[in-house]
C-alpha cells in the first residue's frame, strides 16, 4: 500500500521533480507500452482494454520532447483516463527523507487548474519543486488535446 | 530654538540595471549573496527563479523585466534581498529581488525632494520617486506588485 506522505521522485533532463503519491499513479515499463512511432505529442500508449492512455516526454522545463532515453512512465489517475510521464528515472522517496515547504509561484497560473506546484522541498540552497497533482494533470491532458 | 529633526525612515537603496530603488529598510529580511536559480516552468519572465532560503523556497523577481529592461545576468557583486510576505500573505510568502550590488542605508527624514512625475518611468510599479544627492531613485509600489504577484 502507498504511503500519501511518500513522494515520486521524477527526473526530466538534469531536473528533479515530486509528485506526492496522494496523486495516484502506476508506474509501467517502456516494454509494455505501444511507442508513438508518427506525429503527436505522445511518445508512447499504454493500451488498456482497446483504448489507448498517451504519456508524454518532457525536459527538465515540461516541455514536450521526442527521445528515446526513457525507460518507465508514470501515470496518474485522471478522468476520463490516465494520463502518463515517460521519465529517465523514478524513486519511490519515504516520508522521512522528505520536508516539503509549502509554495506556490507568483505571477499567473499556467492552467486552468492553478500553479503547476504546491510546495518544495528545500535542502540548504538546493530546491525541488512539488507538483500540485490536479494542475499537473490538467497540463498533460492540454498536450494531448493539443496533439 | 533648534529645529526639530523630522523623522527618520530608515531605508535601503538598492542599484538595479538602469534605475536605483529605494525601499524601507522594515520590509526586508535579510539580504543574501546570490545562489544559483531553480527553474520555476511556465512562470512569468519577470520571475527569475526560486531559491532556498532556511527551509524556505524563495521565488526571485527581476524589477528590471517589470519595468521593461533585460534582467541583468547574475554576478558576485550582485545580491539578493528577501522582503517579508506582503500584507494579507501567508507568513512563509517570502520573496526575493534581485540587486545588482549591495544595497546601501539611507536615512529619510522628508527633506528630499519629490521627483516630478516626468522623470520616472512610465510603469504601474512604481509609485514614487525622491532625488537624494542629485540621484533619482524610485519607490517600488507595493500594492501594484501584490496585484500581479497573486492576481
Amino acid at each position: 500500500m502507498v504511503d500519501p506522505n511518500q513522494f515520486l521522485r521524477l527526473q526530466l533532463g538534469k531536473v528533479s521533480y515530486l509528485l506526492s503519491s496522494i496523486a495516484g499513479f502506476t508506474i509501467e515499463q517502456r516494454e509494455s507500452l505501444i511507442t508513438n512511432k508518427s506525429a503527436g505529442n505522445a511518445v508512447a500508449w499504454r493500451d488498456v482494454r482497446g483504448k489507448r492512455w498517451p504519456a508524454f516526454c518532457l525536459d527538465s522545463d515540461l516541455r514536450v520532447v521526442h527521445h528515446q532515453n526513457w525507460h518507465r512512465a508514470v501515470f496518474l489517475e485522471a478522468i476520463p483516463h490516465a494520463v502518463g510521464i515517460a521519465v529517465d528515472e523514478v524513486q519511490l522517496l519515504s516520508r522521512t527523507e522528505t520536508v516539503i515547504s509549502p509554495f506556490t509561484p507568483i505571477g499567473l497560473a499556467p492552467t486552468r487548474q492553478g500553479h503547476l506546484f504546491s510546495g518544495a522541498w528545500v535542502t540548504g540552497n538546493r530546491v525541488v519543486l512539488v507538483f500540485e497533482p490536479k494542475a499537473f494533470v490538467a497540463y498533460l491532458q492540454s498536450l494531448e488535446d493539443a496533439a | 530654538m533648534k529645529a526639530r529633526a523630522g523623522v527618520r525612515l530608515h531605508s535601503l537603496e538598492v542599484p538595479l540595471a538602469g534605475n536605483t530603488l529605494l525601499v524601507p529598510s522594515a520590509a526586508v529580511a535579510e539580504v543574501i549573496n546570490p545562489i544559483p536559480f531553480s527553474p520555476v516552468p511556465f512562470s512569468q519572465p519577470w520571475l527569475m527563479g526560486v531559491i532556498g532560503w532556511r527551509t524556505l523556497a524563495i521565488p526571485v523577481i527581476s524589477l528590471e523585466v517589470l519595468l521593461g529592461v533585460a534582467p541583468p545576468a547574475q554576478t558576485a557583486n550582485g545580491k539578493i534581498l528577501v522582503f517579508y510576505p506582503m500584507s494579507g500573505r501567508h507568513d512563509w510568502e517570502f520573496y526575493g529581488l534581485l540587486s545588482i550590488a549591495e544595497p546601501r542605508p539611507q536615512a529619510l527624514d522628508g527633506s528630499q525632494p519629490v521627483a516630478a512625475e516626468s522623470e520616472l518611468p512610465d510603469s504601474p510599479y512604481i509609485a514614487a520617486g525622491l532625488k537624494i544627492a542629485n540621484r533619482l531613485m524610485l519607490i517600488p509600489d507595493f500594492e501594484e506588485l501584490k496585484k500581479i504577484f497573486y492576481p
